[in-house]
């Protein structure tokens, strides 16, 4: 797997030490000297010194044979022209942007770049993880489209005692599986909710909060 | 509709040339103001028809501007423009009295429809007002202009709306004085009898 | 088209496009001009009529707030190619802007940005193309 990321920061310099701890083989471009030869320095990576959006640079950095590009620069509009390069020159497969803006997410979208907003990733995060101190895990799934969450449901739930299929629950969700006592137990209509249990909820980004509300009550 | 006016009230230049450019064709004349206070010592000495208020000014702001006309000049209508966003202000000055709102950026076309709209709106309304000082503000401008087609159509409108108000027949009645006064001067007309017996006649 | 004018975006209030809004405002053109920073609108002429906005055109509030949606015509004259690029598209593809034109100092730029239908204008080749002809007409 070839992957060539463009901008700095240590964003990238994560990213990169963990594409390398795969095994990918990744190309940096940087735009400014210092930081180009101090990521050198640091990383195992080749690591050009250029702007991304210049076909040259591009060649140059191997987009003919690369399988994936990201494009995590602090301006979107380099970002966009560098994927879109990368994909009408050069064919490469994946082209991810960085959509600093998070209205720009969908926008590349509609322009036919694959984007994600950290902004909107981690605000989801925060606002599900700050609602409630009972939901213990999350883990959000393609770009936040899907959550995984882990909930503990006390006594003040409302569906304490009832079983799973006397439970109305908003469509888009799934209670994937119930831990009792640390026993995974796979539900099934029957199914009664106890004080203490676990639950594993798979959501859609809608019905996340109706979820959380009718199996652990108004929290507010 | 030459007796009316307009004042356009802008902190920006382009802005103001461009408003005044976008209602020349309606043969209106239109006088610009610089900021709020500009603007209420152009309306001491001039009553507007419309005025196009921009909210966001240096120096007294347009909600304050728009609160003193509206003290002072109850009858004159006046249009907020604002910048995108400030939805806010603009629905506090429709509260206070705004007669509609133009948000920029616009074209010339929408200024002068507005204008239009709101010149119209004005004659339509004046079918529904069936009190007497409000007829005397009507007539005011119409008479005092000469323009007896449009001053006799408002009075009209009275007749047809309240036709067991006095009010309006006596206007009808000064109406007659005015026109046969002005036909005098015109000298079309032989000075004949007074005007008095003509007007009960036709009431 | 209609006798009132057009309804143009002028993204980028430098040189280029300060002249153009000029020009194009005493032409009797509705003209909104876009710039990062106030300091760019001393360049539009006193008898300029249009209106001004400060904002990151690459930012689509801002183009909103510009009313693209209305516009007949987008020009993207800002020193960055690749923000010209980004707004002629937004323009194009979301706004639906019926023309829009940007200019693009990267020759190299021109032909991939042709095969995603965005109309590019670059000073170099029209400078060259002009050079040239002038070359030839005096042999």
């Amino acid at each position: 797997m070839k992957v060539i990321l463009v901008g700095g920061d240590k964003t990238l310099y994560f990213l990169c030490r963990n594409f390398t701890s795969k095994g990918y083989e990744v190309v940096v471009i940087n735009r400014e000297q210092k930081e180009a030869v101090q990521l050198s320095r640091q990383l195992s990576a080749v690591v050009l010194c250029g702007d991304g959006s210049d076909p040259e640079i591009l060649a140059e950095a191997g987009a003919r044979s690369a399988d994936a590009i990201l494009a995590i620069t602090p301006n979107d509009q380099d970002n966009l022209i560098i994927c879109q390069l990368a994909s009408l020159q050069f064919g490469v497969p994946r082209c991810v942007a960085l959509a600093n803006d998070p209205d720009n997410a969908e926008i590349f979208e509609m322009l036919g770049v694959t984007a994600f907003s950290t902004t909107d990733i981690v605000g989801s995060l925060i606002e599900q993880r700050a609602s409630l101190e009972q939901i213990t895990n999350l883990l959000p799934i393609s770009g936040g489209k899907v959550n995984v969450t882990e909930i503990v449901l006390d006594n003040k739930s409302p569906v304490i005692g009832q079983s799973l299929k006397d439970i109305r629950l908003p469509e888009g969700t799934l209670i994937g599986v119930l831990i009792r006592d640390n026993q995974p137990i796979i539900p099934r209509g029957a199914t009664q909710l106890l004080d203490g249990d676990h639950i594993v909820l798979i959501t859609l980004p809608d019905s996340h909060g109706p979820a959380l509300k009718a199996l652990l009550g108004d929290t507010e | 509709m030459s007796e009316k006016s307009i004042l356009v009230v802008d902190g920006e230049q382009n802005v103001r040339t461009m408003m005044t450019q976008a209602l020349e064709p309606l043969g209106i004349p239109v006088q610009t103001a610089i900021n709020g206070e500009d603007a209420l010592k152009k309306m001491e000495t001039t009553t507007y028809s419309v005025v196009f208020l921009d909210l966001k000014m240096p120096g007294m702001d347009g909600l304050k501007v728009l609160r003193h006309i509206q003290q002072e000049r109850p009858g004159v209508r006046v249009v907020i423009v604002s910048a995108h966003g400030s939805v806010e202000s603009v629905a506090e000055a429709m509260k206070l009295g705004a007669v509609d709102f133009l948000e920029k950026p616009f074209t010339p076309t929408e200024v002068r429809d507005l204008a239009t709209q709101i010149l119209e709106r004005e004659v339509l309304e004046t079918s529904q007002v069936i009190h007497f000082p409000d007829w005397a503000t009507l007539m005011h401008e119409p008479v005092s202009d000469r323009s007896i087609a449009c001053a006799r159509d408002i009075v009209c409108r009275a007749v047809s709306t309240g036709p067991s108000r006095a009010e309006a027949y006596t206007l009808l009645a000064s109406l007659f004085e005015v026109g046969f006064q002005r036909l005098e001067e015109m000298k079309q007309l032989p000075k004949v009898k007074p005007t008095e017996p003509f007007i009960e006649g036709e009431l | 088209m209609k006798k009132t004018g057009l309804y143009i975006v002028i993204v980028g209030c430098g040189r280029l496009g300060a002249h153009l809004a000029n020009r194009l405002s005493s032409e009797g053109h509705s003209v909104v001009a876009i710039d990062l920073s106030e300091s760019a609108f001393p360049g539009l002429s006193a008898d300029f009529s249009g209106f001004r906005i400060e904002g990151d055109a690459t930012q689509t509030a801002v183009l909103r707030e510009a009313k693209v949606h209305k516009a007949d015509v987008l020009i993207a004259t800002t020193h960055d190619d690749n923000v010209n690029l980004m707004v002629a598209q937004v323009a194009k593809k979301i706004f639906n802007t019926p023309k829009v034109l940007a200019r693009v100092f990267d020759p190299r730029r021109e032909t991939a940005y042709a095969q995603l239908g965005i109309r590019t204008i670059c000073p170099t080749s029209v400078a060259a193309g002009l050079f040239f002809d002038a070359i030839s007409e005096d042999e």
